[in-house]
């Protein structure tokens, strides 16, 4: 199945004969009364990397399932290479040679990279075979992979690689990436770009990438497609545009680079933006060295299987500051995580809250010290799907709600109701399953509960994962006024947009120890990029 | 990716369920696949009595009902046989809740059973003291039996489901062994060959009886059953402890954020459940057998799972179900009177089961189907008509 | 010496059931399906493989009646969890009761002439001392393991079939983007549970024994499980399992024939206490499947 090759085009060139690698044409898409996608329009000319920019929730992601035959669009239709086609599943996308390097939901731990390549063909298995297929691809495009490596002992960067090898091998036409660089250090994210721009020059396809960010689409694409609500609201040669006309066409309204650079993914920008204000550095250093609440000291921690989590892993942090730890997922944040949400007992080490040690791994004796987290994947330990938002927003404070053990209905509905008001959670009831909620929705829960414990140690892992603009402006607002009150934030998240423009100090966070702190006012993004890549500059 | 959209078909599919408009529509469809189902469970087990056996299945349908619901004295007989399930089967709930799946129920009954008989027989205890030291020791053997289990998943990380399985044969085993040893719990008698039982239970230490043959009739072991159940349903749906057990059922992290611990709470939830089986022991034991044999316990352990997990949703819902198996272990003792072997209610009982099982399947799947027609049929009603997109 | 013989003989006798059963649910809890209706497909096998003799008058034609009567229990446990997302606690559990009510009750009603597989002696081998009877003297269902347990490693780790069972006992939403369609292969790979799991009961009543009983297998279903998890999900410790109860078995039968007087109550219990003990102590559990009893249910459609 190969794909079909065009006459030799100039890059972002497109001529009247060759029909576009895919088009899309009034593809709409519903559920129930919300309108996902409305008559959208996206047409990629072949040999050209194509970028889809959108917020949380502006429907790229659904125009993509749409694409992958994974849902069906109520209207519209799809051309590959001119031809009307009807996707009716991922395996009939497969066979038109659309691909999507997947995030975290198409390779299977257990099983070895070459066994993941091969998953999803339909032809006999021969191991051998099918190693030297993945050795070809890697050498072709500059990827490095074991093909005989297990998948849970690689690095997300690792990881990415073999999705990427899984979609070439497929030999596909179109070739679809949604937000890749989360997941990157910035000298992988260059090295996948280079990789893209091979895939696309020298074997005349075209790829599709999915992204918030403005830098991604300004750095790595031709043209970019925008969409808002539902509705592609423009489309742009990326040479001729500029951040301020693309976040204002996604937003669609005039947007302060600099208060929402982290929302729009603008590094440069965050990184001037405080420096020159020097607001959150004044604050810094009006506090003087206060005695820290917060204090972990050389934490250690195996996983079962015997990874190394935590290898002498220590901070401090101080009331009112925001400390802004950045690094490339993986590094052992989740641990620092389910440290502080009691879940793990260390192997060595101690935690200090206020100067008394806090037993680790023991239930609820983290929050009950007064350090609440706000989890990554919400999810996992920050809420109970099964039950309703009033039951989720007591969850770790049942006794406020209960008359001599007896929980008391009444008073969880009053406590409910309020925490809904203030923290305008968007909800039918407060008997409302947890999880009829939306992403947003849900995180105001988790946050309304976590502030009104009223911690002196707040955690926020991710906290705008999967926000929009609006959303993250709100998380931003809620973080830094719980600063203000003296409670001392730890901003644990792999965007660095985010931690520049929150934190009031920066540390870096690297195969389970802390590389290095410095203030905001000190920070420089290849010394940060170099102290995510593991050198301590 | 995130979820953009706020709605899937699985949230779709549960306002078709909750819509007001076609509320009493829906439950006359519910009712009816029962109707449907259940029939077609009865037809089944026709066709089998017929291949089989010269017996009518009319005669034989009869006999249960005869057996189980017909007067009061089944009514008693069916009482009776309903209340060490139902006391097995909040039990079984109670773990569920945890999500800690006690397979072992049988075995906590019988060992249950085997430590309150030894009080019983053995401890020459007063009257006033006798019975409810009985029951005490039954509950506590059962907790102890379900409390190895927890000992090694708490201690061992082994799966609860596989080692509550495993100790129920061990159970019977030990049972046995008591039973065949005259320093335990073997029955005491001059001259003659003894049996592999324990002596009689004296009816001074017996449950008393409520009713009296040829009336109704029934042991007040069905009081203790209620009350429990009463207590249990107010536990799980109303105190903090409650609260606490379903959080760990459904999200054992943050459960434990919460300060829940796995092994307190879930441990503890087991052991209790093995406490409720163990009591449903002495219940047999002081109410309806009055003397220890192999297999004396007869699946009420089995029978308790499989009530719990039917109700494990709806706490009270185990008491209608608990009566049902009841009727029908009343309802086999009279099938002898047909001729028909009585292994037929272990047929007809378990085809009702599995016909009860799939209204709600069924229904799953309609309304999966419904609402992607809808889905389409709005897009149709809105949108210029579909190119290309899939029929 | 003799003696040895003797039990390893009877020990291979009694673990053959297992060992047919053992690859089956090998087979399954490998894409992630936790079957505890394991027993009623045995004794559905045992009971119909019986059946099928006496009806076409051979055994061999008892042991494929046998193989349809498992393959009838698996399709309906496959379908009503798989298929049409029933607990499968409450299935299995319903199953195994209605298995045994339903073969003790055809026992009572229906008149059987069982005929038995006949003995195989491999000619020179048997003579050699200690193993040649155990090995090399049995009816020839014994010998059908020779096929089947190299046949089931072969499926779940050569074939595409097998790799894409195993990606669903891992991480069934990663298979499912993919494209593999994880109920189908969990509901196959429960089917052929049942196959094996009937042949199994077979070979105990038609193979072995020659009649049937009420209760025959005896809760032999649930010693499956706990081989497979004793096992490591590895087939070779499956089997390793299933010896571990078969010789226990055969030790209990024929100690006291040797002269050892244990109470028959430990021996009968000690193979379900080595299992406990071997869990405790032996079990690697970073070899279980991720989704191991887990239903699936696509995430976002």
């Amino acid at each position: 199945m190969l794909a079909s090759t065009p006459p030799t085009v100039g890059a972002g060139e497109a001529q009247a004969s060759p029909a576009p690698a895919v088009e899309l044409r009034g593809i709409t898409k519903r559920f129930g009364d919300v309108v996902a996608c409305d008559r959208v329009d996206l047409s990629v000319p072949v040999g050209e990397i194509h970028g889809l920019l959108g917020q949380n929730g502006a429907g790229k992601s659904t125009l993509m399932k749409v694409l992958l035959g994974l849902l069906t669009p109520d209207a519209g239709s799809i051309l590959i290479h001119g031809r009307s086609v009807v996707v009716k599943d991922p395996l009939a996308a497969a066979e038109m040679g659309i691909a999507m390097v997947h995030q975290h939901f198409s390779v299977i731990g257990a099983l070895t990279v070459w066994e993941n390549v091969t998953l999803g063909e339909r032809d006999r298995l021969d191991p051998k075979r099918s190693i030297r297929h993945v050795e070809e691809i890697a050498e072709r495009y500059g990827l490095d992979v074991d093909p005989t490596a297990r998948l849970d002992t690689l690095t997300p960067g690792q990881r990415q690689r073999v999705e990427i090898v899984k979609c070439l091998r497929r030999d596909p036409s179109i070739l679809i990436l949604d937000e890749p660089t989360s997941v990157l250090t910035l000298s992988e994210s260059e090295e996948l770009f280079t990789t893209l721009r091979t895939v696309v020059q020298e074997e005349g396809r075209a790829v599709v990438l999915i992204s918030h960010k403005l830098d991604e689409i300004l750095h790595a694409t031709d043209a970019v497609t925008i969409m808002r609500d539902g509705r592609v609201v423009d489309r742009l040669v990326t040479a001729e545009t500029d951040p301020a006309s693309l976040a204002r066409s996604m937003v669609g309204r005039s947007v302060s680079l600099r208060s929402d650079a982290a929302a729009l993914g603008l590094l440069q920008v965050a990184e001037q933006t405080a420096t020159s204000e020097g607001g959150a550095d004044a604050s810094a250093e009006a506090a003087p060295a206060r005695p820290p609440v917060l204090r972990i000291t050389d934490a250690h921690h195996r996983a079962p299987d015997g990874r190394v989590l935590l290898d002498g892993l220590s901070l401090e942090l101080a009331p009112g500051e925001i400390l802004g730890l950045a690094g490339v997922e993986g590094n052992g944040q989740a641990a620092l995580e389910a440290l502080l949400t009691s879940l793990i007992h260390l192997d060595s080490g101690t935690v200090e809250v206020d100067g008394a040690e806090v037993r680790t791994g023991h239930p609820g004796a983290m929050a009950k010290a007064g350090v609440v987290v706000i989890p990554e994947d919400r999810h996992v330990a920050g809420c109970v799907l099964g039950m309703s938002v009033a039951e989720n927003l007591v969850l770790d404070d049942v006794d406020r709600v209960c008359r001599r053990r007896i929980v008391s209905p009444k008073l969880i509905r009053e406590q409910a109701l309020e925490l809904i008001e203030r923290f305008q959670i968007k909800t039918p009831s407060p008997d409302t399953p947890m999880a009829s909620l939306s992403g947003g929705n849900q995180q105001r829960v988790v946050l309304a509960r976590a502030l009104t414990r009223e911690p002196k140690v707040l955690v926020a892992a991710q906290p705008t994962h999967g926000l929009d603009v609006g959303a993250i402006e709100y998380m931003t607002e809620q973080l830094r006024a719980a600063a203000d009150r003296g409670v001392a934030v730890l901003l644990i998240s792999t965007e660095l947009e985010e931690i520049l423009a929150l934190s009031d100090r920066i540390a870096v966070i690297h195969r389970g120890r802390i590389l290095g702190s410095f203030p905001r006012a000190e920070a420089d993004l290849e010394r940060i990029g170099l102290m995510m890549g593991g050198h301590v500059a | 990716m995130t979820a953009e959209a706020p709605t899937t078909s699985e949230q779709l599919v549960a306002k078709l369920a909750t819509a007001s408009a076609g509320r009493g529509r829906r439950l006359l469809v519910n009712v009816a696949l029962y109707v449907v189902c259940m029939i077609g469970a009865l037809a089944v087990a026709s066709v089998i009595i017929v291949v089989a056996t010269d017996a009518d299945p009319f005669d034989v349908f009869h006999a249960m009902y005869e057996g189980s619901l017909s007067r009061p004295s089944a009514i008693g007989l069916t009482l009776d046989r309903a209340m060490p399930i139902l006391i097995t089967a909040l039990g079984g709930v109670i773990a569920s809740r945890a999500a800690m799946i006690n397979i072992g129920l049988e075995g906590q009954v019988i060992v249950g059973g085997l430590l309150g008989a030894v009080v019983a027989l053995k401890l020459g205890l007063p009257v006033a003291a006798n019975l409810p030291l009985t029951l005490v020791a039954s509950a506590l053997g059962g907790a102890l039996w379900a409390g190895l289990a927890s000992l090694l998943r708490f201690w061992r990380n082994v799966d609860v489901v596989i080692s509550t399985l495993l100790l129920n044969f061990v159970a019977v085993e030990v049972l046995s062994f008591a039973l065949n040893k005259s320093y335990l719990l073997q029955e005491t008698r001059d001259n003659v060959q003894l049996l592999p039982q324990s002596d009689r239970l004296p009816s001074a230490h017996q449950l008393t009886r409520l009713g009296s043959p040829p009336g109704f009739s029934v042991s007040s072991g069905i009081f203790i059953s209620l009350v429990l159940a009463g207590i249990v349903i107010f536990a799980l749906g109303r105190t903090r402890w409650g609260f606490r057990l379903k959080m760990l059922g459904m999200n054992p992290n943050a459960a434990r954020a919460a300060g829940v611990s796995m092994a307190a709470v879930g441990g503890g939830a087991l052991v209790l459940s093995g406490a409720l089986a163990g009591l449903a022991g002495g219940v047999i034991f002081t109410g309806t057998a009055f003397r220890i044999q192999p297999g004396f316990s007869n699946n009420n352990g089995g029978d308790g799972l499989l009530v719990a997990l039917i109700a494990r949703r709806n706490v009270a819902a185990t008491i209608p179900v608990a009566f049902f198996f009841g009727a029908m272990r009343a309802g086999g003792g009279f099938l002898a009177s047909t001729g028909v072997p009585r292994y037929l209610v272990d047929v007809v009982q378990p085809l009702l089961v599995l016909a009860a099982l799939l209204p709600p399947a069924i229904l799953f799947v309609w309304d999966r189907r419904k609402a992607l027609r809808l889905a389409r049929e709005e897009a149709a009603a809105h949108e210029r008509p579909a190119l290309g997109a899939a029929a | 010496m003799n003696d040895l013989s003797i039990i390893l003989s009877s020990a291979i006798r009694l673990t053959a059931p297992l060992a047919f059963a053992g690859a089956g649910e090998y087979v399954a809890e490998r894409g992630g399906s936790l079957i505890i209706s394991i027993e009623a497909m045995m004794i559905s096998g045992a009971f119909f493989g019986i059946f099928g003799s006496s009806v076409f008058g051979n055994p061999a034609a008892g042991l494929v009646v046998g193989m349809v009567a498992g393959l009838v229990v698996a399709l309906i446990h496959a379908n009503l969890s798989y298929r049409l997302d029933a607990n499968t606690f409450v299935v299995g559990l319903t199953l195994n009761v209605l298995a045994l009510g339903l073969t003790s009750f055809l026992l009572e009603t229906i008149d059987m002439t069982p005929h038995r597989a006949g003995e195989i002696k491999v000619p020179l081998v048997h003579n050699l001392p200690v193993i040649g009877d155990p090995l090399f003297v049995n009816r020839w269902t014994v010998y059908l393991l020779i096929v089947v347990v190299p046949l089931a490693w072969y499926l779940v780790q050569r074939t595409r079939w097998g790799l894409e069972l195993r990606a669903c006992g891992e991480d069934p939403q990663a298979a499912d983007v993919t494209g593999i369609d994880v109920n189908l292969r969990r509901r196959q790979s429960v089917y052929l549970l049942g196959i094996l799991a009937g042949l199994g009961g077979a070979a105990l009543s038609v193979g072995q024994v020659g009649l049937f009983n009420q209760n025959m297998t005896a809760g032999r279903g649930f010693i499956v499980n706990a081989a497979v998890i004793f096992g490591g999900w590895r087939l070779l410790g499956t089997m390793a399992g299933c010896f571990l109860f078969g010789a226990a078995d055969a030790l209990r039968l024929a100690l006291p024939a040797i002269g050892y007087t244990l109470p028959p109550q430990v021996l009968i219990a000690a193979p379900y206490v080595a299992a406990l003990l071997a869990l405790c102590f032996f079990a690697k559990r970073n070899t279980k499947p991720e989704a191991l009893a887990r239903p699936f249910v696509r995430g976002i459609t």
